[in-house]
């Protein structure tokens, strides 16, 4: 699934970034998000805006559909 | 002369630091991205220099101010490197400490922020992490300033120390790229230093270490040896791109270090930053807030604070102090002319525009508290919908929020944008954010002829410049610069409660810019613009009417009568005004030959209409960049066209705007 689909503030594990833009993937990365990390989705702006991710206490906002691109699994 | 370079994580306190341990201020903030040059100054001990340097999240630059810092390490050699680290995000903030202990000079680690990893439950054995990592951490409070004087020591003691057996760190990437890097150091002229750090950044897809490299090596066998390794790299069984690759090897180096040094000692609950966010990035409450924060703004610098202390300050430099120059002139004996130069030029002039010294600042207190709190990456994530729409993203809008100030830093600001097209439109949208220097022209406007609406009518005139630079966005982004995906990505700093001290410091560094062209700037416009008033082709002390300003302006009045301002007096000012904006006040006090602004605001009260103030007050908002912030595009776009065009298309908008005002005013039985 992607982490849109996921409820907001629960805990996935991102499997897989290959499908996000190349430039955000790499300040994702920058920002501690990468393949393996545990995120949550937090919370979205109207009108289709932008969504804050968590990150070990770290707050980032990406466009939706670059969240939508970002493939989780949810934590055992 | 030692020198000790400022690196670290974008929003980690580098710059907070930096005036902890030197003797200058620099501007900071609670947002990724407020430094954005090399700032230069001396060691507090004066044992060195300081140097501090826009964050940067790897060495690998994807914005502007990113490379100002990749190139500085590039190019320079300095003694040793003071990483700033935010403790509260060791982990994300090491690898970029990881890059700088390769790169072969001593390092020393600041620990910032440690009161912050504390509330958040994190128990960090600084003495072990240290030995683990082999480097020297010094935990301080940049804000405070606790651990500074430590810090210093440290720094000075390991560039003096180390300096002949300095080496650089050697980190394990496996033996596929072990392999690789000492194939391409052995490329490398011997004496070239830190050859493996330029080997690894080069594999990490780091481009001006690849255009410095392409000097000594075969541009051809470089590109053929990153395809080759990268294709290595992807065949072992982690299967991953070769950036990416690096990154993990280091992610595992960092995992080791922090195993044992720290400690989650209580479980993460909600902070205060994320109710605060509750509220201000709700879904439907984000963009009502931040409206009726702007209007609030505007409120506060007009009606509540700013205008009546201006219009104190007005009864005091205008009763007063131009009452004791005058007599103190009179007491001396001056000639008529001096008395004239002084009290109905420079007087009238300079005088004209410090008296909105307390509406500018209020206005810089409110911009600061937007930085220091945190505030600024919320409004960027709430405008970005909106931005996205005209083919910019979030980011754009803290250039715009800054150039409501001044335009100057706003447009130097736009360099934290990473995509290429989006910078420059933002960089020739920018000057259309009405900068206080313009209130001081609508001050005086409103105050003589919108009495009962002040802060409405100067809001309408800030939306108006905000909704003029998004459709020409829209414009722009279709026809000049296609074909560049648009991206979005901004950390959110957690709230702060901005120190009185910083607070304080930084509006007065806004703000003082503004009294210092005041007393320079202006004062010889103010002398210049008197004397072109008082002489003209019949010779001196000639009538007003018959002055060469009047001619000057003469020039431009047909062509402004469409507006509604077809006078000479508005002409002149036009003119005038493109030096700054403010001395269109200036031009105008001496124009009238009123010097108290009661006096002129009578003045212009016989010479516009209420429509024809607001069509000029439109044409001032959007007429043409100031001579600063001209230069300033042409340093940030390096081109002449742009700068030109930035120029041009501002005259043509502001007259085809001012003339639908004005004329679709008439129309509606306006006056």
């Amino acid at each position: 699934m992607t982490l849109l689909e996921t409820h907001w503030g629960s805990k996935v594990k991102v499997t897989n970034l290959e499908s996000v833009q190349q430039l955000v993937r790499r300040r994702l990365g920058d920002l501690g998000v990468m393949e393996g990390s545990v995120i949550s989705l937090r919370k979205a702006m109207p009108f289709g805006g932008p969504c804050t991710i968590e990150v070990k206490g770290q707050w980032i906002a990406i466009r939706r559909k670059d969240a939508g691109h970002i493939v989780v699994e949810a934590l055992c | 002369m030692l020198t000790v370079a400022l690196t670290g994580n974008p929003n980690t306190g580098k710059t907070s630091l930096f005036n902890m341990l030197t003797d200058s201020y620099e501007y900071v903030g609670n947002w990724a991205g407020v430094t954005i040059e090399k700032k230069v100054g001396t060691l507090k001990n004066k044992r060195g220099q300081l140097v501090d340097l826009p964050g940067i999240y790897s060495l690998s630059p994807l914005s502007r101010d990113e490379g100002v810092t990749t190139l500085y390490l590039l190019d320079e050699s300095p003694s040793s490197l003071l990483n700033v680290v935010d403790a509260s995000q060791l982990e994300r903030n090491l690898h970029l400490t990881i890059q700088l202990l390769e790169y072969g000079r001593p390092v020393v680690v600041a620990l910032n922020m440690i009161d912050v990893a504390e509330k958040r439950g994190l128990d960090i054995d600084v003495k072990k992490l240290s030995e683990q990592m082999g480097v020297p951490i010094m935990p301080v409070i940049a804000r405070s300033g606790f651990g500074c004087d430590t810090l210093m020591q440290a720094a000075v003691k390991s560039s003096i120390d180390d300096e002949s057996l300095v080496s650089p760190r050697h980190f394990d990437y496996g033996p596929v790229l072990e392999q690789a890097i000492s194939t391409l150091e052995a490329k490398l002229p011997v004496s070239m230093a830190s050859k493996r750090w330029l080997a690894l950044q080069l594999l990490e897809g780091n481009i001006p270490v690849l255009q410095k490299l392409r000097q000594h090596v075969d541009p051809v066998w470089l590109q053929a040896f990153y395809v080759e390794t990268e294709a290595l790299v992807q065949k072992l069984p982690e299967g991953k791109k070769l950036p990416d690759y690096i990154r993990d090897k280091r992610a595992g180096i960092i995992d080791r270090w922090l195993q044992s040094a720290v400690r989650e000692t209580k479980p993460l609950r909600t902070t205060l930053s994320e109710r605060i966010d509750a509220i201000v990035l709700n879904k439907y409450l984000g963009i009502p807030i931040f409206l009726a924060f702007m209007y609030f703004t505007f409120k506060l610098t007009f009606d509540w604070i700013g205008t009546p202390v201006s219009d104190r300050l007005d009864a005091l430099l205008n009763g007063v102090i131009r009452d004791g120059i005058a007599s103190f002139l009179n007491t001396v004996g001056a000639a008529s002319f001096l008395k004239a130069v002084i009290l109905d030029g420079i007087v009238a002039g300079v005088g004209g525009v410090l008296v909105f010294v307390p509406q500018i600042f209020m206005l810089f207190l409110i911009i600061s508290f937007i930085e220091d709190s945190g505030y600024m990456a919320r409004i960027a994530t709430v405008m970005d919908k909106l931005l996205e729409g005209v083919g910019l993203n979030g980011k754009a809008f803290i250039p715009m929020i800054i150039g409501f100030g001044c335009n100057v830093p706003g447009i130097m600001a736009a360099r934290t944008i990473e995509q290429p097209k989006e910078r420059l439109l933002t960089i020739l949208l920018t000057p259309l954010m009405s900068c206080s220097a313009r209130l001081s022209v609508y001050s005086l406007f409103v105050g003589t002829f919108f009495q009962s609406h002040q802060a409405l009518i100067v809001l309408s005139l800030y939306v108006l410049g905000v909704v003029v630079a998004l459709i020409l966005a829209k414009l722009f982004s279709y026809t000049l610069a296609k074909e560049e995906e648009s991206m979005f990505i901004v950390e959110m700093p957690p709230y702060r409660i901005p120190q009185w001290r910083t607070l304080s410091r930084s509006t007065w560094e806004k703000g003082k810019g503004f009294v210092r062209k005041a007393g320079t700037f202006i004062f010889g416009g103010s002398v210049v613009i008197w004397l072109m008033g008082y002489s003209g082709f019949h010779g001196w002390n000639v009538p007003m009417n018959e002055s060469f300003l009047q001619a000057i302006g003469s020039v431009l009045s047909p062509v402004m009568e469409p507006l509604g301002f077809g006078n000479w007096q508005a002409g002149a000012a036009l003119i005038t005004g493109f030096l700054a904006k403010e001395v269109v006040v200036s031009t105008m006090g001496i124009i009238y030959a009123a010097p108290t602004e009661a006096g002129l605001e009578g003045a212009i009260a016989h010479f516009f209409t209420p429509l024809q103030a607001y069509s000029f007050m439109v044409f001032i908002l959007l007429y043409v960049p100031c001579l600063a912030t001209v230069g300033v595009i042409r340093n940030e776009t390096k081109s002449a066209k742009w700068t030109w065009f930035s120029v041009g298309y501002a005259l043509v908008i502001a007259y085809v705007i001012s003339f639908i005002i004005y004329r679709g005013g008439l129309l509606l039985g306006f006056h």
